[in-house]
């Protein structure tokens, strides 16, 4: 089994020969698993479903205080007249939306604490849902 | 090229007036997306004393993508490899657009601070930082006298 010191030599040598050629790339390219090159393609794809961005609770423009900013772009929300700005439900971190709405289409997780927004199911409470009796009786 | 987001303006600003001690970083003349950076080596580091140059760079999707950030000045370090290169989450997968060029310099600083040689960039570096720690100690500080003094 050649050590990793002897791999590097070879490439190394290779380098000196080829120089920065493409064949060099090609059989580097080669040592990753096929399987592992998809997944890393997919790696930079993977973010929030547009319609989870959508659904993102407003925040009513008089709630937000005069002073804070957006930690995405560092301005202040007020900065604009109608600001647009959304809060992530389960850790109440809040962002523009333009902002975050970039961000969440390449990952999951909120900037400020890295919760990963889409590991908490939504809650929906059923306890005080009454089956009406005639349900699908009448069209 | 596309006008500067005003982020990139407000953070150059504030290193400017508010610098973070023990760190410097200049935007290049003609290029404001590029950074000429200064830090000083950490007390009680193998490092202390000296002064590296890195340069970073604000890519254009900048903040959804971390700064590229790159050693200028020959560093002893299990994490920072031949070419300067640095091995530091917060530069790869645990960036956040949330994070800024000065959290990311200090970030760099308290990795000189705390060398990781079990998750190394620098493999050669590392193998002796865990078999001989006291010689690579001694190495980084001898590196320190003769690449990292100040002019």
């Amino acid at each position: 089994m050649s050590t990793r010191r002897d791999l590097r030599n070879h490439i190394h040598e290779l380098y000196q020969e080829n120089g920065a050629s493409n064949a060099l790339l090609q059989m580097l390219s080669q040592l990753i698993p096929e399987s592992m090159q998809e997944e890393l393609l997919q790696d930079e794809k993977q973010g929030c479903p547009e319609h989870y961005v959508d659904s993102l609770p407003r925040v009513n423009k008089n709630k937000i205080e005069d002073h804070e900013t957006c930690s995405i772009c560092c301005c202040r929300y007020k900065e604009d007249e109608y600001p647009l700005v959304v809060e992530l439900p389960h850790c109440g971190h809040c962002f523009d939306l333009e902002c975050v709405a970039v961000w969440l289409s390449k990952r999951t997780t909120c900037p400020l604490c890295r919760d990963d927004v889409l590991s908490h199911k939504p809650k929906v409470d059923v306890s005080q849902v009454e089956m009406e009796d005639d349900w699908g009786m009448y069209g | 090229m596309a006008s500067l987001p005003k982020r990139i303006i407000k953070e150059t600003e504030r290193l400017v007036s508010d610098p973070v001690p023990g760190i410097t970083a200049i935007p290049h003349e003609d290029n404001l997306r590029y950074f000429e950076v200064t830090i000083e080596g950490p007390e009680q580091s193998p490092y202390e004393n000296g002064v590296f140059g890195l340069e970073l760079f604000l890519p254009d999707d900048y903040p959804m993508e971390a700064p590229k950030v790159r050693f200028l000045t020959k560093i002893y370090h299990p994490n920072i490899d031949r070419l300067g290169r640095i091995c530091l989450d917060v530069l790869k997968t645990n960036w956040s657009p949330a994070l800024q060029i000065r959290t990311v310099l200090l970030s760099v600083q308290a990795l000189l601070a705390s060398p990781n040689p079990n998750d190394p960039l620098a493999n050669d570096v590392a193998e002796d930082w865990l078999q001989h720690e006291d010689a690579a100690i001694a190495k980084a500080r001898e590196w320190t006298k003769l690449y990292a003094t100040r002019q």
